[in-house]
Formats: structure tokens, sequence, C-alpha cells
């Protein structure tokens, strides 16, 4: 075993951190009190490389390694980027792009991936529909394959990116009576006639990202969208999970790098009781918790990644345990820095609050805390 | 970066488990019972000597990985037997540890091979009687004449203090903090009586007494710098503590799983109900989190010992009281067979809490922590 990583990956790290907190965070509670997208970051985002981070350099991306790539979601975090804005590149990244890059073809490729990775145009992926969150196989949507197009209809929802892609990755049913073996994906573009999407959902947290739902209503997309083969969505689907719980992750932990870095700053500069609050063991209690919930949850991560790194097929214990544990024991912490800050944590001026609700998506995106236990439980 | 353990190192923790684990099942290890628990622990000692296990962090083993190869294995050790584990661990681990890496040359020559061998065992007195935090400063105390020294102090909570054949005693003398190695029988030692407790039975615990207690001058071990004795000394206790909690959570997670499989109600194994379920993976998720913890925190100390003493400190709080909770979640899955004595389970339980008390204490971990983060502050 060795946890190392390595120099330039060290100071590619404090690059970003460096880069975030000089050009990003000044933006974000601005951005998070207004709950709009922040459009001029996210395409900074794609100027420094961190959107293509992981891409051929070909394809307009950075090609960097998997460590690499996740290092950077920790950075964005740990800098003080908010969830929102995150999730956002995640769902862009990983769950669009890397979809697109990983099963289509070389046309496909070449049309798409540059622009992804470099902010020019944003994407999202479309899988949860209202009857069909966690039980994937239940979904309705339906492309049926007429001539040269296939016609897609139904509708999608809470997908992060919605009101505001470019491009979408859409799984919906060739064969509805195969059940998961019936999905399969496909490329949709906005602008498409019958794809629309709906308003911004509000949220309680990561609330610059923007969500909605995708309405298909007689959608024409050519055949040549499909990607790769029919049938293959569900397993499609699957593969972004190994960046889910690595990549997504990541920023959770460096948020709470973040938020143990406040509360010190906090504590060294308040006073109650003619001490610096830093001097009660209460406030150090609260500090050491963020600290060891940002280790555990550190370790956890980087293994996905480090398998992935590998070329190893993904481990669906690992990854589940990974998801759980950032998701149900990321809550604690949050709650400790919000109290640290006393009344300021409750106002929006200390970000701790903003956190708080950040974190509140961890139990619930990309495969509930339930359905992980379900995984896990299953699998021992 | 590497998440995974060696060929070399997954055969020694195979060949481990074999030697440790099938002699835990044949002998009642976890009894309370100090002439066996004296037995047992020799013998182990003697089997574990047939492999590198006595030696890992004392020497370099180049087929090894250091500390993270002996967190791995300590693992398994603690799982067959914690009792043993504890005995084991005080002996090679921290005598042992003591010896190598401050003894003299005299000291290592007499003492570690027929530690090493498992023809010795050692103890530690560590704890005082009149108890400071973190037992600083130290008020057992040594004085020189010619060449003897007399030491005066009271020890209490020393592991193996019933069946030890030498103690490393820590103690004050001329200003500096050092340990007095004193052997069994020596005029002025006194051991008590082996304590109750609550978990960690088949261990013997115990007091010694130290009355102007004479021992050579060449007995006294004096490390280089003052602090890092203490700290160094904490940190080896933290280190076995961890190991200590993931042998814990295995037991307990492994008793609680194989039994959620075959028990059966309602015409189906309890598993496959969602109360029983969801908890086997909570459990999972602490013990698999708690290993890679134990395992960064062990690759630390070797590679980056600045950054080791703050992590560790982390590292034992989650393991710890992870332990904890994961021996209790089990107990609630067996229902009332873990309520049982000797249940696997039922003694995890009581054993988990010994590593939240012992070592740095999870409460003074946190404010260590907390301190390392703040820094010094006016």
């Amino acid at each position: 075993m060795d946890f190392a990583f390595t120099k330039e990956q060290l100071m590619f790290k404090k690059e970003i951190i460096r880069f975030a907190k000089k050009e990003i965070v000044p933006r974000v509670q601005e951005h998070d009190l207004k709950k709009q997208f922040d459009f001029e970051s996210f395409r900074k985002l794609g100027e420094f490389g961190i959107l293509g981070l992981h891409f051929p350099e070909e394809y307009g991306g950075g090609g960097a390694d998997v460590i690499t790539t996740v290092m950077a979601g920790e950075a964005l975090g740990e800098a003080g980027v908010d969830g929102g804005l995150t999730l956002a590149y995640g769902a862009h990244t990983f769950l669009c792009a890397d979809t697109i890059f990983s099963h289509g073809t070389e046309v496909q490729r070449k049309k798409y991936i540059p622009k992804l990775a470099s902010g020019a145009w944003i994407g999202c992926m479309g899988l949860t529909e209202p009857n069909a969150g966690s039980d994937v196989a239940s979904m309705t949507t339906t492309a049926d394959k007429k001539g040269d197009t296939y016609v897609l209809n139904g509708s999608k929802i809470f997908i992060t990116n919605g009101p505001i892609a470019d491009v979408a990755v859409v799984y919906a049913k060739t064969a509805p009576e195969k059940k998961h073996a019936g999905i399969s994906a496909f490329i949709v573009e906005k602008g498409t006639p019958g794809f629309a999407s709906g308003p911004n959902l509000i949220k309680m947290g990561v609330s610059t990202s923007q969500t909605s739902e995708l309405f298909f209503n007689n959608c024409a997309i050519p055949a040549e969208n499909l990607l790769g083969i029919e049938g293959e969505g569900f397993n499609m689907s699957l593969q972004t999970v190994e960046w889910d719980r690595s990549a997504l992750l990541a920023p959770f932990v460096g948020a709470s790098t973040y938020m143990m870095n406040r509360c010190v700053e906090y504590a060294r500069s308040r006073e109650q009781f003619g001490r610096k609050i830093g001097q009660f063991q209460a406030i150090k209690q609260k500090i050491a918790n963020i600290r060891i919930f940002g280790e555990a949850a550190r370790n956890l991560a980087y293994r996905i990644a480090w398998c992935k790194n590998q070329g190893r097929p993904m481990n669906h214990l690992e990854a589940a345990v990974a998801k759980l544990f950032v998701g149900d024991w990321s809550l604690a912490p949050a709650n400790d820095a919000v109290v640290l800050f006393g009344g300021y944590g409750y106002c929006h001026e200390y970000d701790m609050e903003r956190i708080f609700r950040d974190s509140r998506l961890a139990p619930i995106g990309g495969g509930t805390s339930d359905i992980q236990k379900m995984i896990i439980s299953k699998l021992i | 970066m590497n998440y995974d353990f060696s060929d070399k190192e997954f055969t020694l923790f195979v060949e481990i488990e074999a030697l440790i684990g099938n002699f835990a099942k044949q002998t009642d290890s976890e009894k309370n019972d100090p002439a066996l628990s004296e037995k047992n622990t020799r013998k182990a000692l003697a089997l574990l000597s047939q492999t590198p296990y006595l030696k890992l962090g004392l020497e370099n083993l180049p087929d090894y990985n250091g500390l993270v190869t002996l967190m791995g294995a300590m693992e398994v050790v603690a799982a067959a037997s914690p009792s043993l584990f504890l005995s084991i661990e005080t002996s090679a681990r921290i005598f042992g540890r003591i010896l190598s890496a401050w003894g003299s040359d005299d000291q290592k020559a007499k003492l570690l091979p027929a530690l090493l061998n498992g023809q010795i065992v050692g103890a530690v007195g560590l704890s005082e009687d009149t108890m400071n935090v973190e037992n600083d400063p130290l008020t057992t105390t040594g004085t020189a004449h010619h060449n003897q020294v007399t030491i005066s102090g009271h020890k209490q909570y020393v592991i193996n203090g019933p069946v030890a054949d030498w103690f490393a005693v820590a103690g004050r003398m001329d200003g500096k903090n050092v340990l007095f190695l004193v052997k069994k029988g020596t005029e002025g030692l006194t051991i008590g009586e082996k304590a109750a407790t609550l978990g960690y039975e088949g261990a013997t615990i115990s007091k010694i007494l130290l009355e102007n207690c004479a021992i050579p001058a060449d007995q006294v071990i004096s490390p280089k710098s003052d602090n890092d004795l203490l700290a160094t000394l904490r940190l080896w206790e933290n280190q076995i503590l961890m190991g200590a909690s993931l042998g814990l959570m295995k037991r307990a997670f492994e008793t609680a799983k194989t039994y959620a499989k075959s028990h059966r109600t309602g015409g189906r194994p309890i598993i496959a109900y969602q109360e029983v379920g969801f908890k086997l993976s909570e459990m999972l998720t602490l013990f698999q989190t708690s290993q890679l913890f134990a395992y960064r925190a062990a690759w630390t100390a070797d590679t980056e010992p600045k950054d080791a003493e703050s992590l560790t400190l982390c590292a034992k709080v989650f393991c710890t009281e992870s332990a904890e909770q994961v021996a209790s979640q089990a107990m609630k899955i067996l229902g009332g067979s873990g309520f049982l004595s000797g249940n696997p389970a039922e003694g995890a339980f009581r054993c988990a809490k010994y590593g939240q008390i012992a070592g740095t204490s999870t409460e003074i971990s946190r404010v260590k922590i907390g301190d390392f983060a703040l820094g010094s502050m006016k």
C-alpha cells in the first residue's frame, strides 16, 4: 500500500486552489443567494482545463489520470467553491461528456467532447423520472425507431444542468419488455423539436446548479445519435457510477477541509468570556470531528479512483461503501461547523449555512443512502 | 498510490490466521483465568515467532511494508483473540519497540532475541497510580547510586503485569523521562492481583508497585529527546488500539453476517429484512472506512512522521468508536444469542470500550486534534 500523491499532483492541486480562490470563490455567495448559475465561473473552469481534464488532448482534454481528476474536485471543494458549481461540473463532465467519450463513435467524440471540455457547451444527463428514481428499470420514456430516426417520448426530472444544457445524454427504453436490457442511451441537442426543459427547480442546497425536468414530445433525433448499441444504456449508466463515487464525492471531501479551515480561522479570532473560543474544548471537539470525517472520506474516494485508474472493473461494494459514508456521515460535521459559528453560522454571510445545505444532497443524489445499503446488503 | 496489500503480505496474513486462529479456537483464550492466560500468552508468542509477525515494526523487513503490514496483521490476530492480541502486542510491540528503538546494544542483545522467540513476556508500566492527563508529568522516580538505580512509584493498568518476565517502567531520573528495565522477582517490585475488567478478560492487567526497587544502572533506557518518550509510547499504544479495533469489528461483523444469513424468520433469512441488511451495511461501511484510515495512519507514521501524530489520533478516534458501534449493531442482529457470554459480538462490545479509554482517550484525542488545527493561539 502507498497513499502518496505525486509531486505533480500536489502542485496541480495547489494551482487549482489558488485559481479557484481568486476566480470563483468571490462570486459564490452572491450566486448562491440568487440561486443563479455562474456561467462565468463555469467558463473559467473550462479555460483552466478542469472540465475536460481526463479526456485525451486530441479531444481538447488535459490527458490527466483518474487520481489527478478526482483531486481536482477535491481542490475545488477545499478552495470554497460551492456544491452547486461542483455538481454542475460533475454532471457535465462525468455524466454527460464521459458517457459520450466512453461509448460514442469517433464522429460523436469529435463533435461533442471538444465543446464540452472547453465549456463552450454545457452537458447534462437524463436518467431519473418522476416514477423511476432508484428503480431505473421502471422508466417510461421511450425511444421508437422510425426509419433513420428515434422518436423520444416521456419526461425526466431532477436533471442537473437541465435548464442550461446544450446537449443531453438521455436514457430511454427501446425495448420496454426487456426492462434493464431494454434501456438505450441517446444524444439529444438543445433546440431539437419536441425537446424542452422545465424551469429551474428551487432546491434546499447546491442552489447555483440549475435543476429541471426534461420533456420529450415526439422528439425525433437522428439514428446516429444512439450511443453504443441498443440495450446497453443501463450498463452505461452504471459505468458513470465509478466517477460518481470518486470525482463527485471529492468536492465533499474538499469542502470538509474548507469547513475546518474556516472554523479554525473563526475560532482563532472570535472571543467570548475573555478568551478566544478556540481555547474551549467544545470548539476543539467540533474541529476534530470535521477533520476526522474529511480524512476518513478521502481514503474511500481515492480508493475508487485508484482502482479505476488501474483499469479494474468497478467494485460495487466499495463504491457503495464510499457513497454511503460520505452521504450519511457528512451531515454531522457540517452541522458542527454551523453550530461553531453560532448565530453567524445561521446567516448567509458566513458560508457555513450554505455548506450545511449543500451537504444535504450527499445522502440523496446519485443513489440514496438506502439504495447503497440495499446494494451492500445484497453483495455481502 | 496503491490500495492493495502485496501477495507476500496476504500470504503472511493467511499464515498468521492459521496459526493463531486455530490456537484461539482450541484454547479458551478469553477466559478469566490468570494461569491459563500466562500459558496461552507464552504459547501464542512461540507460535507467532515462527512467522515474521513479532518482528514487524521492530525490524526493517524487506518483503513487507512496515507499519502498514503490521496493521493488516494486527487485525488478523485481534480478530482471532482480542485478549491474546493485547498480551502479545504489549510484549512484542511496545516492550519490543522500546528495546529496538531506544535500547543499548547490550540491552538488545540480552532481551530482544528471547522476546522475539517468544521465550520471555514483556510488560510496560506507564499509567501512574496518581493519574495525570496522559501521565505527564510522570511521578515514578529513579535515583542513581553508583552503579545502581533505585526506583519508587506505583503503576496501574499494566497489561501482562501478572505474567511478565520483564517490565519497562516509565519514570523520571535526572530531570528526564526514562524507562527502567525491571526483571520479575527484583526486590522491591510487587505485582498486584489480576484486575477484574469489563473486557479482555483473557489478558492479565494489574498494578505494579516499586518500593526502593534497585536495578543495575545499565538497565535504564534514556531516549535522546525528553518529549519523545511519552509521545512515542502513546503513538505505539494508539496504533495497537487501532489494530485491536479492526479485529473486534471483523469479529463482530463476521459473526453477525453469518447469523443473518443462516437464521430464518418468516420463511427467509433475516438478512433479507432491511432492518438487518441495512445494519450490516452500516457496520461494513464503518469497518472498511476504519481499515483504510488505520492503514493510512500507519503508512504516514512510516513515511511522513511529522504528520503521524495528528492523523493517528484521528484514525484512533474513528476506529475505536466505530468498533463499539459495529459490535453494538452486531448484538442487535444476533438477538438473544448476542447477549450470551462467550458470543464474539458480546465480547467485542465489552472490549471496544477499552480502546476509547486507553492510549490517548478519545476526548483528549479530539482536543489534541483541535490543537493541531488551531496551532498556537494567544
